[in-house]
């Protein structure tokens, strides 16, 4: 096996006693202090996470109508200075992979997911996309929390939410991963020292991908791979709202007639209320209606057992039956967020 | 109450004249992550080596701790209803699972030195 992809942080990391966790080809940590420690200091305070692994493409803005016919999302009227949160379909309309743009005056930048990295790469270029790869000679923090905003104004100026910005340093936005207000900074490695630095004396505390992934739960967020797949599309993913590309986009075909029809395996939250975790995986039915576990974890808010399930249609109740490892176990279906 | 000693599968267990007192490692509670959930057996449940006999569910993943031996449960943890978390923070002292009166006494776990190697 080639030897895992380390982080600009890694010594970082390696100081501050991390456990670490192979993820799509990199050594990242996975916790510091502890996965509940690590996402109550970003639901009450601050954390940063070094999410360093995941790809981040330039592309130029004269590339904006190739790209537009590959994403579910209206790039083209998309505003200078927005971030975009969109999806990379194939031609059946599943996802290739879910992905945020920063659009500035003369380029868009790209960030995907690390496991989908040299997929998204690939289908860029097959499809005559210019690109610049700069994951490797950058790095991406996230600085999360009700209290980040308020610490990092300190530091760089605060753009409105869901916009972008950038100094001669620091190419940011207010977006993030975890359902708290915050921003993912990117900054060449010359100039990460002074970041890490500055979120050091702060008390600013690491949070790895163990809290990334229990916070993006909570917060009702997808994760590709297991609320979006190659063979899930965004409709059944309950993702319409990022279906704004009024023109053909690749697999538009599949997706307009989804939303048309109604008629599409279908992703629903649930909680349970004994103690069992349904992990991914895990069989369930909704009355007749079989489903799957795409994601499933404690949710150290609302301190119970919470997930996602696709289920092969729309399900006629909200009572669940999951087999967990053999033993039957009773939830319910939930139709708002899991925080309100 | 005897030294202390470790399962392949993690668990730690001593014995006190019949009774054996049986918790989960310090290694296995740092490879499990934060601990939510713990589901105890019954007073009065019996076992066989090697049984399931709790449920542990952490953030990472879920396991199981198996009896060491033979044995039937005169006492549980109730602690960890309420507090699963002590299994994380003091895993072979507050963090203990259950108590069981042995049927069939097979004390051949390994000593700490050995456990240890066996986890390096």
């Amino acid at each position: 096996m080639p030897d895992s992809l380390l982080s600009p942080l890694h010594t970082y990391h390696i100081k501050n006693k991390a456990k670490f966790i192979d993820f799509a080809g990199w050594s990242m940590p996975f916790s510091y202090d502890g996965t509940i420690k690590e996402h109550s200091y970003v639901r009450t305070d601050s954390g940063f996470f070094d999410v360093s692994h995941m790809g981040r493409i330039e592309i130029q803005n004269s590339e904006i109508d190739n790209l537009s016919k590959l994403i579910c999302s209206d790039i083209k009227n998309l505003d200078e200075g927005k971030a975009l949160y969109s999806i990379f379909t194939n031609s059946d309309g599943c996802a290739i992979d879910d992905v945020i743009f920063w659009k500035f005056s003369d380029y868009i930048v790209l960030i995907c997911n690390a496991a989908n990295s040299s997929k998204v790469i690939d289908h860029l270029k097959e499809h005559s996309i210019s690109i610049n790869v700069i994951t490797q000679s950058t790095a991406l923090i996230a600085v999360q929390g009700p209290n980040s905003l308020n610490l990092m104004s300190n530091f760089l100026q605060i753009p409105d939410e869901f916009s972008c910005v950038k100094n001669d340093i620091y190419t940011y936005a207010r977006t993030g991963y975890t359902g708290e207000d915050g921003l993912e900074i990117m900054v060449s490695l010359d100039n990460l020292d002074n970041l890490i630095d500055f979120l050091t004396s702060s008390e600013v505390n690491p949070c790895g991908l163990g809290a990334r992934d229990t916070l993006r739960l909570e917060a009702s967020l997808p994760l590709y791979g297991f609320e979006l797949s190659q063979n899930i599309t965004p409709i059944e993913a309950g993702l319409k709202w990022t279906v704004t590309n009024k023109n053909a986009f690749l697999g538009s075909d599949v997706i307009n007639e989804q939303i048309n029809t109604g008629n599409h395996q279908i992703l629903k939250k649930f909680t349970i209320d004994s103690k069992s975790i349904a992990r991914t995986g895990t069989n369930v039915k909704a009355g007749n209606t079989p489903g799957v576990v795409t994601s499933g974890n404690y949710s150290p808010i609302l301190k119970k057992s919470i997930g996602f399930a696709l289920f092969e249609n729309q399900p006629t109740t909200d009572l669940l039956e999951f087999d967990i490892r053999g033993k039957l176990v009773e939830g319910k279906i939930i139709k708002k967020r899991f925080l309100s | 109450m005897t030294e202390k000693k470790y399962l392949e599968t993690h668990e730690w267990y001593s014995l006190s004249e019949n009774t054996i007192t049986i918790g989960i490692s310090d290694y296995a509670q740092g490879e499990l992550g934060d601990i939510v959930f713990v589901t105890l057996p019954e007073v009065g449940e019996e076992f066989s080596k090697g049984d399931s006999m709790v449920e542990v569910e952490a953030t990472k993943t879920v396991a199981e701790a198996y009896a060491p031996m033979d044995c039937v449960i005169t006492e549980v943890n109730a602690r960890l209803e309420s507090e699963p978390e002590v299994i994380n923070t003091d895993p072979c002292g507050d963090g203990w699972m259950v108590k069981a009166e042995v049927k069939n006494l097979d004390d051949t776990g390994m000593l700490y030195q050995e456990y240890e190697t066996f986890i390096s």
